[in-house]
């Protein structure tokens, strides 16, 4: 039982992060290391709201996906736009990004595990485990982030203008889509989504300035097991990496620390033996 | 003229690509560009498109070498050769691009309204789309299949079909015809002399020049970017050199 719910979360938070992380990629080929780095500003930004501040959780949370986000964009204009074409560049700059996200939480913060207390308290049991409400609720919360980010790209006209864009630039230029446009806008939806990862998962986390690396190399893991661009792939990836994680940290004696080598060595194997994951498409030469 | 290219120049670090080029299209016509591989027929249509500068604008952020760009191009009474590419598009300027290319993940009908991007008369887009419907039955036959999966003369109905959504006054189609077999390129061929009976302005650029010229009363000829001849199908046939030199005839 243990395993199940530790999986789902865990495939939960990992999905959405990861369907960000492809998001961005597969419109400006801008490979973000600082995305998961942006999930934990969104965490400690709650944390400030919340506990030291004293405001609503909720309130808190809302608050830090707006500020999340225009972060992001800010950090797009200044620091990615202009290197845009050059894909190394954008991620070393990105990786630049996240260590000092990691050192000014650092300093303000100190690195104190900090926590934030569950939106709503209390457990039931089943089969002699506990469940937290708050468990449920994360898991609820996060499918129908899901539900509304499929909508959006599926449905909508700005979805197909962003899918476009992900498979042709050049061509949705063609069609009048406003191509430099569509990446600040897939990059603000993208960095959202890793603030609302941040929001759902910081009451079950314990934050640390540190806490963007690991679920770092999981998401990357995610994302290549699913095939880079492809957002159904990174959905089951997700779920695939979330319990074979559970499995590993439940089974094996001491196995917590196996979950980075776990994923890494998914991660090998995959580009290995079917470089373009489960859901990918093998990239076409441009022009 | 609707469309007006005045020397214009084209060269990607030192290669002249298009080199003084000057022609023009009248509301109506269909025109065509004809030359040999690598003449700059391409180019040509890409630059008039916005095409060309949108690709300087990317490699001036990277290493990549310069591309130039001079000229004047008027379309529809506006100069448009410093307007960037999707809103030349707005203007009724439409590019069906070489190889058609088509979203390959995504639906036929999905490829259609991408073309109709910009189209937000929702009842106008639903006429357009029962027009390229009657042009083209397959299409809408084929509607909820990935494009992907398309045939390759399918694809390239598909690809004038979305072009043709973007409700363009002057339609740019490269090279249509291109591995298609015989009975397809006459079926493509067909289709494009219908979308011209409806009103719409094309120039059409192309390699299977004995097909084209009699669809066309005007022609370029364009031999290392620079226009050598213009003239009718039979004219330009007439003339050896030409026949001979640049339509390998």
């Amino acid at each position: 039982m243990n395993i199940i719910i530790t999986g789902l979360i865990t495939g939960s938070m990992l999905a959405l992060l990861a369907i960000g992380f492809s998001l961005i990629f597969g419109v400006a080929r801008i490979v973000n290391i600082a995305h998961t780095a942006f999930y934990m500003v969104a965490g400690y930004i709650i944390y400030y709201l919340s506990i030291r501040l004293g405001l609503n959780v909720i309130l808190s949370m809302l608050i830090a996906v707006v500020a999340v986000t225009l972060l992001g964009l800010l950090a797009y204009k200044f620091l990615i736009d202009p290197i845009r074409e050059h894909e190394l560049a954008v991620m070393i700059a990105t990786i630049a990004l996240a260590l000092i996200f990691q050192e000014v939480t650092l300093q303000i913060f100190t690195g104190d595990y900090l926590s934030v207390y569950f939106l709503i308290k209390g457990y039931f049991i089943i089969g002699g485990n506990k469940v937290f409400y708050q468990q449920l609720l994360t898991f609820g919360v996060v499918l129908v982030i899901l539900l509304v980010i499929w909508f959006l790209l599926m449905k909508t006209r700005l979805g197909l203008a962003i899918r476009s864009t992900a498979e042709d630039r050049e061509v949705a230029n063609l069609m009048g889509m406003n191509e430099s446009r569509l990446a600040m806008i897939t990059l603000g939806i993208s960095v959202a989504l890793a603030g609302v990862t941040g929001a759902v998962i910081v009451p079950l986390a314990v934050l640390s300035p540190y806490m963007w690396t690991e679920p770092l190399i999981l998401m990357m893991a995610v994302v290549v097991l699913g095939g880079l661009g492809s957002i159904k792939g990174s959905f089951v990836a997700a779920y695939i990496l979330g319990f074979t994680e559970a499995l590993v940290t439940f089974l094996i004696p001491a196995g917590a620390f196996l979950k980075g080598p776990v994923a890494l060595s998914i991660m090998i194997l995959v580009l290995l033996i079917r470089p373009e994951g489960l859901f990918g498409i093998a990239f076409e030469e441009e022009r | 003229m609707l469309l007006e290219i005045d020397h214009l120049n084209v060269r990607y670090e030192k290669a002249v690509l298009i080199n003084d080029l000057s022609m023009g299209v009248d509301t109506g016509e269909l025109v065509s560009l004809v030359g040999p591989n690598g003449a700059g027929k391409s180019t040509s249509l890409r630059a008039i498109t916005g095409l060309v500068a949108w690709e300087r604008e990317i490699k001036r952020r990277s290493t990549a070498g310069e591309i130039h760009i001079e000229g004047k191009v008027t379309f529809d009474g506006q100069r448009i050769d410093h307007v960037p590419a999707h809103e030349i598009v707005r203007m009724g300027l439409v590019l069906c691009p070489e190889r058609r290319r088509p979203f390959r993940e995504m639906t036929v009908l999905e490829n259609l309204m991408a073309g109709a991007y910009l189209q937000k008369d929702k009842k106008k887009n639903q006429d357009t789309l029962s027009k390229v419907y009657d042009l083209f039955p397959v299409l809408k036959e084929r509607s909820k299949q990935i494009s992907g999966t398309l045939s390759g003369g399918e694809q390239q109905m598909l690809a004038i079909g979305r072009a043709f959504m973007s409700d363009p006054k002057l339609l740019c189609i490269d090279e249509p015809s291109t591995g298609l077999a015989p009975k397809t390129r006459a079926e493509v061929f067909e289709k494009i002399l219908q979308i011209n009976r409806l009103g719409i302005t094309i120039l059409l650029v192309e390699q299977e020049v004995s097909t084209v010229f009699k669809m066309t009363k005007r022609n370029y000829v364009l031999s290392s970017g620079k226009i050598i001849a213009q003239g009718t199908g039979e004219e330009l046939m007439e003339d050896e050199i030409i026949r001979k030199t640049y339509l390998g005839l």
